[in-house]
């Protein structure tokens, strides 16, 4: 039997199943019944019970594109400070005749290879140095909201403002664009989507923001 | 001439009746350098505890490969009790971040965050007796707000006895004039008492009715601990698919 409703904010300790066999992420077993162990949205999908953390920091899964910050360079590792839980590295392959270009403070866009006891690491194949732009930092539970259905709300964010993006599954992500006024409706338009990542209708107003932001003193639009 | 502590209609010196307890408040979310914060007030006892991590281990020869630590810190601001507390962890700050952190030890599930750390901090504002167990209250809150996963959430009340009469939540006079004060904090759901200190005397017999007193405002306070998470996250998510 079920204990909760689906889409319910259930918060630690809270009863949520009796059969066992359904416990999956953020929820734990204590003499034969199923408990939540984090605060977050309670879902059941095809008879496993997961909740999604409302809260908490950032925890890598094997595949995510994150961005980071390059905070060592080791002689046979370089650790990429992710805003996670721990720093991840990247571990050049060995006998690698060209060394990794990159140094302390560099900023990087690179797919978490693997995860576990032995630390977060970072693939070498596609990593990317972002050259320049402006950072900036948002919860990692909503970048899929700042990504959109299939980057919708990305290629929008793009076309409105000229801005070039780079977006992390972590919450970084750079804004480069032509001038200084362009960056800085990118970056209100990111907070933006933060602040309202719940609401409907938020493309359109993301849109009418931008427009009223960049309308002024640009060329002739005053839509 | 001794202090009466309890008047001929039986009531206490806040005008309260033994078994009630004073005006609790608490709030999520209050701190924005922390992963998770709470404040909460009860009475003249105000605190805020903020937690941080889970993040690696500082200092380096603390960590265990196996499972997370923790590491509290219960302190009091010199402004928060009558006579100025000297700057620095005092012999009783440093005995109460022991017990604390052994209590939230019971339930956070140490084992998910191997060679990491989670920092509590308690910072008791203003003092008027109970910050050891308001101070719980509120790291429990935190925990939760900062998404560590744990087996249950604590409440904890004091229960204490003042001219031979057992009372709830005791405030800064009772305690310095009273008989006793029991410190009881149980996590509601394990229905286990995860930190129980007493000070003073009683019998066997007030000890178990004053358990069952805290008991009873453990699940007051319980409730409210998860209408103060609920409020912070109301929302419901929606588009969050990629």
């Amino acid at each position: 039997m079920q204990y909760f409703s689906e889409n319910e904010l259930v918060v630690p300790g809270q009863i949520l199943s009796d059969n066992p066999r359904q416990s999956g992420f953020g929820t734990y077993v204590r003499e034969g019944k199923v408990y939540a162990s984090v605060m977050g949205f309670a879902k059941s999908i095809n008879g496993v019970l997961r909740i999604i953390p409302v809260s908490g920091r950032y925890r890598p899964q094997r595949g995510d594109k994150v961005l980071g910050i390059v905070s060592d360079v080791k002689p046979n590792a370089v650790e990429v400070d992710i805003g996670g839980e721990t720093t991840a590295v990247i571990k050049p392959h060995e006998r690698e005749t060209t060394p990794l270009k990159i140094d302390i403070g560099d900023c990087v866009l690179a797919e978490v290879k693997a995860t576990g006891l032995k630390g977060i690491v970072l693939a070498t194949e596609g990593l990317q140095k972002i050259p320049s732009g402006i950072l900036i930092s948002v919860n990692a539970a909503k970048v899929p909201r700042i990504i959109g259905r299939k980057g919708s709300m990305l290629q929008v964010l793009r076309r409105e403002t000229g801005c070039d993006f780079w977006v992390g599954r972590n919450g970084l992500i750079v804004v480069n664009g032509p001038d200084p006024a362009h960056e800085f409706a990118a970056v209100a338009a990111v907070n933006m989507i933060e602040r309202e990542a719940h609401t409907s209708g938020l493309t359109e107003r993301v849109i009418q923001m931008l427009r009223k932001m960049l309308g002024r003193g640009d060329e002739d639009s005053s839509n | 001439m001794k202090i009466r502590l309890i008047n001929e209609n039986g009531l206490r010196v806040d005008g309260r009746r033994p078994d009630e307890m004073r005006r609790m408040r608490m709030e999520v979310g209050v701190l924005e350098k922390t992963d998770g914060s709470a404040y909460v007030e009860l009475g003249g006892t105000r605190i805020y505890a903020g937690v941080i991590g889970p993040r690696e281990v500082h200092p380096k020869h603390l960590e265990l490969p196996d499972k997370g630590v923790i590491n509290c810190r219960y302190h009091m601001a010199s402004f928060s009790v009558d006579e100025r507390k000297p700057l620095g962890m005092t012999r009783r700050e440093i005995e109460l971040s022991k017990v604390i952190r052994e209590a939230l030890e019971t339930v956070v599930f140490l084992e998910e965050f191997p060679r990491m750390m989670i920092d509590i901090f308690v910072e008791v504002i203003q003092a008027d007796g109970g910050t050891r167990t308001a101070g719980i209250t509120a790291a429990s809150l935190a925990l939760a707000d900062a998404g560590i996963p744990m087996a249950d959430m604590i409440a904890a009340i004091a229960v204490g006895k003042v001219d031979g009469v057992l009372v709830l939540d005791i405030n800064e006079e009772e305690d310095k004039y009273g008989e006793a004060d029991m410190p009881v904090a149980i996590a509601p759901h394990l229905n286990s008492i995860v930190l129980l200190q007493l000070n003073g005397r009683m019998t066997p017999e007030e000890v178990d009715k004053g358990l069952e007193m805290a008991q009873k405002a453990v699940q007051k306070i319980h409730q409210m601990q998860i209408e103060a998470l609920k409020r912070k996250y109301r929302v419901e998510p929606e588009g969050l698919e990629t």
